[in-house]
């Protein structure tokens, strides 16, 4: 464990001149080198995402976009690159970038010690690939990344406390699985009042993970609880193919994914159950109606993913200039 | 004063309201010994256009009274209308009245100061407030140096100063243009509304169309200059001949499954949120208010074809959308636990009736503009003392104590209802 403020101290450069920070910083970096290395390795092409355009994710809960002024038209900071992912299987079947993310979280969110308004995501997306497929992706691309940062930085490891014994469990795979509604029954059966139609709250979600010794995929999560994109089992509905990946310990959620829709009436449709107006996606929808591949991806948070890994207390220590919702800094 | 007017409706009595309060209930005082009244004296309904099915109602006390009987033994002496509590749970919220005020959106008729006196006056009198759509989209938010009498900031900062502890609450509409301007988040991450979020008296309200013109969306008429400033969000129809334009919005579309999933991921979105939910008078009125309660909304709002603050072509207001009095008969089966409807209320007689036929509050839209129309300072809350007073007569004539314990067999029609 570290000495760690609730708050990141005010000071950027005691932030920055902390030997946590610096810890953190070379595990999150060796993370990001071994990602870049097991994906190309698996035939990926790594791309630039965009940071700004005329509409983004609406898929975040409860957090505000940031509208920028171009040139006269409303533009927006990307909350997620997940329209961008998809588009970009038209030059590439698998595509990763790592990506800026601007969300104005809600401003309770500050003190849940996992919530930042600017983070960094690893996106990671796959032409003609199931759930189940990115799961899988996803349990192996972890397992390497934790496993390269333990072999090239016993050191780091050493200075954060981090104890390497944490992740004795992690590097042997087979993660576990379970449905939404599995996660929801065991928290309604240790008395945590779950709804089944919503996402699991973040007590909730910390609740399963300190529960856990290894990582976790949670999937099926209900229609209601996510973006349009994710796609309705076809002889589920109302349930969703997707999953998020929970961490142990009580770090919680680490990674969302799904199998998208591509089909443009459906899309339209769960825009209206979402609350969205089709007008802003235009440039979306008309690359949708002419076709895009059938896909599956996933994001995996990089501070929240550093924070685990290197046994941080918050998500801001894994972050060279944290942004903390609704606090001014640097 | 102001240039407020509204025809069909009776203005002249809000406006008596507001000035005069709760003596306003009853003729003028200067009658007494000398004026014998009786029928023939003017009724509400004279005051429609249309024979009015909630008006013709009648309200019948019964002879024998056993929750008279009840208060009496509570209370140790005969009871009398002033032990009538009438603090009323609506959509979440504590409100010192089984009133809530309506939503009044970005038109003219609602901005400027009148929309910041109205605001004002129902915290001050700690009645949940409404604040309608394309606020934002329309006047801005008010973070960023729009005229705060304007934008939707400046109104939430005047209802929470008068707010008293415990009362009240603010829902804020979004319609599908609000939606683009991201109305509800930014309500829920701004440090202005954390007051309302941590006491539970903020409400997100969804809005499926328009009271006084079912099947469209939310219109105003607006200067060239101020609807090219609203680029391409908005409908716009040179229509006038005269430099002015038609603003539209969009009436958004609606299925079973699109209602039931917006709702729940508002609730999945805002959990310390209450949800409420507006319907337009259409003939599934009944259908759709099961699927909103089932899907977890806090609060059902019916608005009856009745009238509205906006602007609305000629051919709907007679000829468009279910009368109250219908949609209260449909809904009637299974209401849901907390119905809140609305539609040319102003006084006592038709609030009751609609207390009675299964509603849990109701709103006030064009009465609350037009009393503080009248008196910016006090206006509306002299209005509501005179229909706090009216309530009062008549729930305690029932023999009952409480709003919650009106029901159908207090009103008679010669129709049966």
């Amino acid at each position: 464990m570290t000495d760690a403020t609730p708050l990141p101290p005010t000071d950027p450069g005691r932030h920055l001149t902390s030997p946590t920070t610096r810890g953190a910083l070379r595990v999150q970096q060796q993370l990001l080198t071994a990602a870049r290395e097991f994906l190309r390795g698996r035939g990926f092409t790594e791309l630039l995402p965009p940071i700004i355009g005329p509409v983004t994710d609406p898929g975040a809960r409860g957090s505000k976009q940031v509208d920028i002024d171009f040139y006269g038209h409303r533009y927006k900071l990307m909350t997620s690159a997940i329209l961008y992912k998809q588009a970009s299987l038209l030059a590439f079947d698998k595509i990763f970038c790592i990506a800026p993310n601007v969300r104005l979280e809600p401003l309770e969110t500050a003190g849940t010690s996992r919530h930042l308004a600017e983070f960094h995501q690893l996106d990671v997306e796959v032409a003609g690939a199931s759930r189940d497929d990115v799961v899988q992706l996803a349990e192996d691309l972890v397992v390497h990344m934790v496993d390269s940062a333990l072999r090239e930085l016993p050191k780091e490891f050493a200075e954060l406390g981090r104890d390497p014994q944490a992740f004795a469990e992690l590097l042997k795979g087979s993660f576990g699985r379970m449905r939404h509604a599995e996660a929801v029954a065991e928290l309604q059966g240790v008395g945590h009042p779950q709804s089944a139609d919503a996402e699991l709250d973040w007590a909730g979600e910390a609740l399963l993970s300190t529960r856990r010794d290894r990582p976790f995929f949670v999937t099926d999560y209900p229609k209601g609880s996510r973006g349009f994109y994710d796609r309705e089992h076809p002889d589920d509905p109302g349930l969703l193919r997707n999953f998020d990946l929970l961490a142990p310990e009580g770090y919680g959620e680490l990674c969302s994914g799904s199998q998208r829709t591509n089909d443009y009436a459906e899309i339209i449709t769960r825009m209206r159950e979402t609350g969205e107006n089709p007008q802003k996606y235009r440039w979306y929808l008309d690359l949708v109606r002419e076709g895009v591949p059938a896909s599956a991806g996933f994001g995996i948070g990089v501070e929240r993913f550093t924070r685990y890994v290197a046994g941080l207390d918050a998500v801001w220590q894994a972050s060279a200039f944290p942004k903390l919702p609704g606090v001014v800094s640097p | 004063m102001s240039d407020l007017s509204a025809p069909g409706f009776p203005e002249e009595e809000v406006r008596r309201r507001a000035r005069a309060g709760a003596a306003a209930a009853f003729p003028p005082a200067e009658d007494y010994g000398h004026v014998l009244f009786g029928a023939g004296r003017p009724e509400p309904a004279d005051h429609a256009a249309l024979p009015d099915a909630l008006d013709a109602l009648r309200i019948v006390p019964p002879l024998f009274l056993p929750q008279r009987l009840a208060k009496l033994i509570d209370l140790g002496r005969e009871p009398d209308y002033r032990d009538v509590e009438l603090s009323t749970e609506i959509g979440g919220f504590t409100s010192a009245l089984p009133v809530y005020a309506s939503a009044t959106g970005s038109t003219r008729a609602a901005g400027g100061d009148l929309g910041l006196a109205l605001s004002r006056q129902a915290g001050a009198l700690g009645i949940p407030m409404v604040i309608g759509e394309n606020v934002v989209p329309v006047n801005g938010y008010g973070r960023l140096g729009e005229a705060a009498d304007r934008t939707l900031l400046g109104r939430l900062r005047a209802y929470t100063e008068e707010l008293p502890d415990g009362l009240g609450g603010v829902a804020v509409q979004q319609s599908t243009e609000d939606a683009d301007a991201e109305v509800w988040n930014l309500v829920h991450s701004d440090p202005a509304a954390l007051p309302l979020l941590e006491s539970g008296r903020l409400a997100f309200e969804l809005k499926v169309g328009q009271g006084a013109k079912p099947g469209l969306g939310g219109m105003t008429v607006l200067e060239a200059e101020a609807a090219a400033a609203l680029g391409d969000r908005f409908g716009l129809d040179a229509l006038f001949g005269d430099g002015r334009v038609l603003r539209t919005a969009t009436p958004g579309t609606f299925t079973a499954e699109i209602l039931r999933q917006q709702i729940r991921l508002m609730r999945n979105n805002y959990p310390r949120v209450r949800i409420w939910v507006k319907l337009y008078p259409g003939r599934d009125v009944a259908e759709a208010a099961r699927v909103a309660h089932e899907a977890g909304a806090d609060a059902v709002v019916v608005d009856g074809a009745e009238g509205g603050t906006g602007w609305a072509p000629g051919v709907f207001l007679p000829h468009v959308g279910l009368p109250l009095a219908e949609c209260l008969r449909r809904l009637a089966a299974a209401p849901p636990p907390c119905l809140l409807v609305s539609g040319r209320i102003w006084e006592g007689a038709r609030a009751v009736k609609s207390l009675a036929l299964g509603a849990r509050a109701v709103g006030l839209g064009r009465a609350a503009l037009l009393a503080v129309a009248e008196d910016r300072e006090s206006g509306l809350r002299r209005f509501a003392e005179c229909l706090a007073l009216e309530l009062r007569l008549l729930i305690s004539a029932l023999g009952k104590y409480a709003p919650q314990a009106l029901d159908r067999e207090d009103v008679w029609s010669p129709e049966g209802f």
